[in-house]
């Protein structure tokens, strides 16, 4: 059975956050905390340090400072076990073409260590209403049917915590209600923590309890989308979006 | 609730099985791919094995020699070959159908990973040398297997070789980003004309010999010829070759983790993604 020493209530905990490239600082400072079973959107305009933070916090970049903890587990030293109670899937990546969609399931199954990875598959496909794709090849599935196939091998391990890079980019209205209706279940009977990136930020509001604004590598909002849209003075997450991506100036306070 | 999961050891086990399973899934379904592994062994054997016997009808003093040089030497090449094209391509199917961020979003070492595919290549291997000796022997009356057990260390030397020039490959594959890959293909055949793989290296010309012999393929492969002319294993060229292809196995591993530590630092993952 999967095992792990949580600390507390916290799925994970990345602390004082930096990365530096040639072209500058992506990221800088940043503290984000996700509990167990909370559900957290990472928003912030192209360029603010959202997918370097979540490649960072899946130990697919290490950072130049700071600190990345899941599940009691301690990056990248423990980053094995840790990953073993993550989930990852971005709208943006394919599938391989010469697998068919259950041999792909399969396949992350067992890197994800489950001894039945074929029921864990047919479970996950279908939680997200497609079952009738199991035996498709990669290269008949439209953009939507790659997506859900990506996030039904995020989620088919039953991960503490599942982050998503722009999971529903590529799908139609109804599909993405489908897959935010998936998640929420995921989240309340499982206790799966989400950490998502959207540019959608209706989605963002159905789907999240809480959201942190990045803007230039830093923290600059967090809370409920209520109290953002409040200290703001703006109408809408999508008013604040704006509004950050239009100014690109300095933070204007953090908050907790 | 959690799914029943494997412990440690066997679910590294089922990781690196995971791993060689999706490299047969890739074959399976791209049936070019047979290229490499059956097709240009087999034309290798029977152009080379021809121009032996072509001149071993000639009667000159060595002639047969020259042919047996060729037969062992294209088996042996191919063995080296085989092995670091199926562990270097490997790595870069991943890089093709961008599949390296979700791999390592898993809990999948990076040597679980090698030797996944090192698995599956090692099956590509078998078959393709083993289609080729059955060539040999039922086009030129040659007998590899009669040859013994010295062949197969000195087989088991250059696979060993073959892997750590792929980990060479993937690190500079991991460096410089899909621009290196022209190096799975090239890279050996740089080595090949160094390694006297069909001739010894005294037919080099006198600049190159000290080049050539400090690769470990020039010994393996003299090693090789000795035993196959009927004499006993040299032990003092196979030690030489045994010596060189740990120093440079240790090396290959430094490397590609060197770069893999480069990857992280500068993010290369987003090329991939």
């Amino acid at each position: 059975m999967l095992t792990c020493d949580t600390d507390g209530d916290v799925a994970l905990r990345a602390s004082g956050l930096v990365k530096e490239y040639r072209r500058g600082r992506a990221v800088d400072g940043v503290d984000l905390t996700v509990g167990v079973g909370e559900r957290v959107a990472l928003l912030g305009p192209n360029g603010a340090g959202k997918t370097t933070t979540l490649l960072m916090c899946l130990g697919a970049v290490r950072p130049d400072a700071g600190e990345i903890e899941i599940l009691g587990h301690r990056l990248p030293r423990q980053r094995t076990r840790a990953m073993a109670h993550v989930g990852f899937a971005a709208g943006y990546l394919p599938l391989p073409a010469q697998v068919r969609v259950l041999e792909y399931l399969r396949l992350f199954g067992r890197l994800y260590g489950l001894r039945r990875p074929d029921d864990a598959a047919r479970a996950g496909l279908e939680r997200f209403g497609i079952s009738d794709l199991a035996r498709a090849m990669g290269t008949e599935l439209s953009s939507g049917q790659k997506t859900l196939v990506g996030i039904v091998k995020a989620a088919m391990h039953r991960p503490r915590l599942l982050v998503l890079d722009e999971p529903t980019a590529s799908l139609d209205p109804a599909v993405a209600l489908r897959v935010r209706t998936g998640l929420r279940e995921l989240s309340h009977e499982l206790g799966t923590a989400l950490l998502v990136t959207s540019h959608n930020m209706v989605e963002v509001e159905r789907l999240c309890e809480r959201v942190v604004f990045l803007s230039h590598g830093r923290v600059v909002a967090d809370g409920t989308a209520a109290e953002i849209t409040d200290r703001f003075g703006r109408e809408d997450l999508e008013d604040v979006f704006l509004h950050l991506a239009k100014t690109r100036s300095a933070p204007e306070g953090v908050a907790g | 609730m959690s799914l029943p999961t494997y412990g440690p050891a066997a679910g590294t086990m089922w990781r690196v099985l995971a791993i060689a399973r999706r490299h047969a899934y890739v074959l399976q379904r791209s049936p070019h791919r047979l290229f490499d592994v059956l097709v240009w062994p087999v034309v290798d054997v029977l152009l080379f094995g021809s121009i032996g016997v072509f001149a071993a009808s000639q009667a000159t003093t060595g002639a047969q020699r020259v042919a047996l040089y060729l037969l062992v030497g294209v088996i042996l090449w191919h063995v080296v070959y085989q092995a670091q094209i199926a562990v270097a391509t490997g790595f870069l199917e991943e890089s093709w159908s961008r599949s390296v961020l979700n791999l390592m979003a898993t809990p999948l070492r990076e040597w679980e990973y090698i030797f996944g595919v090192a698995l599956f290549g090692l099956v590509k291997l078998v078959v393709g040398v083993g289609a080729v000796t059955v060539i040999v022997w039922g086009a030129f009356a040659f007998n590899v297997a009669g040859i013994g057990p010295a062949m197969i260390a000195v087989a088991a030397l250059l696979l060993v070789i073959g892997w750590s020039i792929a980990l060479f490959v993937i690190g500079l594959v991991l460096r410089f980003g899909s621009g290196a890959e022209a190096f799975a293909w090239g890279i050996l055949f740089v080595v090949m004309p160094l390694s006297g793989v069909f001739y010894p290296v005294d037919a080099l010309p006198a600049l190159l010999r000290p080049l050539a012999e400090i690769l470990p393929t020039t010994h393996a492969f003299s090693a090789g010829r000795t035993v196959a002319a009927g004499n006993p294993m040299p032990w003092g060229e196979f030690g030489l070759a045994a010596a060189g292809t740990a120093g440079l196995t240790l090396v290959g591993l430094g490397y590609v983790t060197w770069m893999l530590r480069i990857f992280r630092k500068r993010g290369f993952v987003t090329r991939y993604s």
